[in-house]
């Protein structure tokens, strides 16, 4: 039995939308398109891709709510087709969004029901819904209504709900969709702490340094098929997009400025000269490599005396946006 | 059932909070109206009096005794119906849909628990009903009570196994109103509720017979106003019964398609 989640060469093709009258519409393009690979477990891996790329709907597939038209899933070799209850009982998926939980009943009593749902045993859910709320700051409004809740805490709740049946594998769709800055840095915390303890996460975001922070690798999807995979630095490597050194002079000095062109010149990077906000001259250069290195000792080999030095390596953001431009 | 009565917990604390009283008023009213105005044909246009014709097709002279178990049949399956085929489309609404597929807990107990919980509510709105007719003078024979108690059953069973395919279509086409009326119009017009289906042309009896409220109908009223047994209502409720069976495995199979429709169109219904 492989452990983890395996997806080979999954395809989904939704039928096109019926007509009431003349040709029936042709096939749209699959959603999801050959895609293959593997979610370990103990780690978080990330799936990104723009708008309409199939993140949701390859989560949908591996929740079981929907079927592949082709290709195979399974959730430590449990098929998600023909294995679909036990693999629901392994799994569960948190969507952004304040939805999934029922507004006339209250926290406690969400908790209590969706863990009936998966015949969490009575001592068990007791503790367990105790153990939630206090998790997702929820203790002191478990008696109230979810009508009356926030979203945010409507949101926090149905992460509990994700929780309750202590899941071996996690799909995160936008999790933090929505939440407060606090919320979401604690559930970042929440699911670290999940990955160590053994959980495999799967995480779609489009907070991209969510994606950089939690995910040990990253899949890169484009209309429905793989693009690109690695570790966020390699990723990010990989694009060989500029790394961007910015160096403030604390006084203008014509030796170094000449010496940084040459470096320029000789190195193929970018550069530009201007002031900054207090009018002391600043060299910004952009190249591949990052060269803040070489350009210091330049500047100090020159008689340049240095006020500042930052570095902007280029983001996973950035590598996606150009992944996506191509 | 580890799934059916924490659903019937769930649905009466929803319940208990937030009571439906429109559905509530609008079903009563409608078995009120229903008995009322028989009331009033009866008397001031029959003269109490019931045709020969009403005589051989109804097979009984208590018109209003047979109009109020009609009424009261139609109110408990219009409300059985409204409860249990819209419980996913009711999900769906409220975005709840997709964390109960989620659960490895299978639909039957589910949908049990949601139908439970209306038998409960129904019986103490029909009951209001009743208490209505017998106040303006419709008097009922005593029935045999192990067959009303069958026939109760029976019609149970019919209305849940037509409800379920019934939930299917809902959430598959996103729409519930002109799927419920559709089926309350064809029940009211082919069961038999408040004329006997003798009088309709043989077609629309023959498909007043597909439906399983038609011979729950007849063994209901076999017990309440004939006073008959279960052995003499036995094949009625085995119609019934077996009907429903039919109805709740074929609707069964289509929920998962169904739900998977769902899935895919997503949002609210």
């Amino acid at each position: 039995m492989s452990a983890g989640i395996v997806i080979e060469r999954l395809t989904k093709t939704f039928p096109p939308p019926r007509r009431v009258f003349g040709k029936r519409r042709p096939a749209p393009a699959p959603a999801v398109d050959g895609l293959s690979l593997t979610i370990p477990a103990g780690a978080v891996t990330g799936l990104l891709g723009l708008n309409g790329a199939g993140k949701t709907t390859t989560i949908k597939m591996l929740a079981t709510l929907l079927r592949p038209t082709s290709g195979s899933a399974t959730v430590d070799g449990l098929d998600v087709v023909r294995d679909a209850r036990e693999v629901r009982r392994r799994i569960n998926l948190i969507a952004g969004g304040e939805r999934m939980v029922y507004a006339r009943m209250t926290g406690r009593e969400n908790l209590w029901y969706f863990g009936q749902l998966y015949d969490v045993p009575r001592a068990t859910l007791h503790r367990r819904i105790g153990e939630l709320l206090d998790l997702v700051g929820l203790t002191d409004a478990a008696g109230t209504l979810v009508e009356r809740y926030s979203r945010g805490m409507r949101q926090r709740l149905s992460i509990a709900r994700g929780l309750i049946n202590s899941p071996a594998y996690l799909l995160l769709d936008e999790p933090t969709l929505g939440l407060d800055a606090p919320i979401a840095r604690d559930l970042r915390a929440v699911v670290a702490d999940l990955a160590a303890g053994g959980v495999g996460v799967l995480l779609t975001s489009h907070y991209l340094a969510e994606v950089e922070q939690l995910c040990r690798y990253v899949h890169v999807i484009d209309r429905g098929a793989l693009v690109a995979e690695g570790s966020p630095a390699e990723l990010t490597a990989g694009t060989r997009l500029p790394h961007t050194v910015e160096l403030t002079l604390t006084d203008p000095a014509p030796d170094a400025t000449k010496a940084v062109d040459a470096l320029a010149a000789r190195a193929g990077a970018e550069v530009w000269h201007d002031t900054d906000i207090d009018g002391r001259p600043r060299v910004t250069l952009r190249h591949p490599d990052d060269l803040a290195g070489e350009l210091t000792t330049t500047v100090v080999r020159a008689g340049g005396a240095i006020a500042r030095v930052e570095v902007s390596p280029p983001t996973l953001e950035d590598a996606i946006l150009a992944m996506a431009a191509r | 059932m580890p799934t059916a009565l924490p659903t019937m917990r769930r649905n009466w604390l929803v319940t208990i909070r937030a009571y439906p009283w429109t559905y509530f008023v609008g079903t009563v009213a409608t078995g009120v109206l229903t008995v009322g105005l028989a009331y009033l044909a009866f008397h001031a246009i029959g003269g109490g009096q019931v045709s020969a014709v009403f005589l051989a097709d109804g097979g009984t002279s208590d018109y209003l005794g047979y109009v109020t178990v009609g009424a009261a049949a139609l109110m408990f399956a219009t409300r059985m119906v409204l409860w249990v085929a819209k419980a996913q489309i009711t999900e769906q609404r409220e975005g709840t849909l997709e964390s109960q597929l989620l659960a490895p807990a299978r639909r039957l107990p589910y949908l049990v628990g949601v139908g439970l919980q209306a038998f409960t509510t129904t019986v103490a709105e029909v009951a209001v009903m009743l208490a209505f007719a017998v106040a303006i003078g419709v008097r009922l024979p005593a029935p045999d009570p192990l067959a009303l108690l069958c026939a109760v059953a029976a019609a149970g069973v019919a209305v849940f196994g037509v409800s379920v395919p019934l939930s299917a279509i809902m959430i598959s086409v996103g729409e519930a109103h002109i799927t419920q009326n559709t089926l309350f119009v064809g029940m009211a017009l082919l069961c038999g509720f408040t004329f006997p289906p003798a009088s309709l042309p043989d077609p629309l009896r023959w498909l007043g017979e597909a439906l399983p409220l038609t011979s729950g109908l007849r063994a209901l009223r076999g017990a309440t106003l004939h006073h008959e047994t279960v052995g003499a209502i036995l094949p009625d409720l085995l119609l019934c019964a077996g009907l429903g069976v039919a109805y709740l495995a074929a609707g069964l199979r289509l929920l998962g398609p169904a739900e998977r429709t769902a899935v895919r169109r997503g949002g609210a219904a």
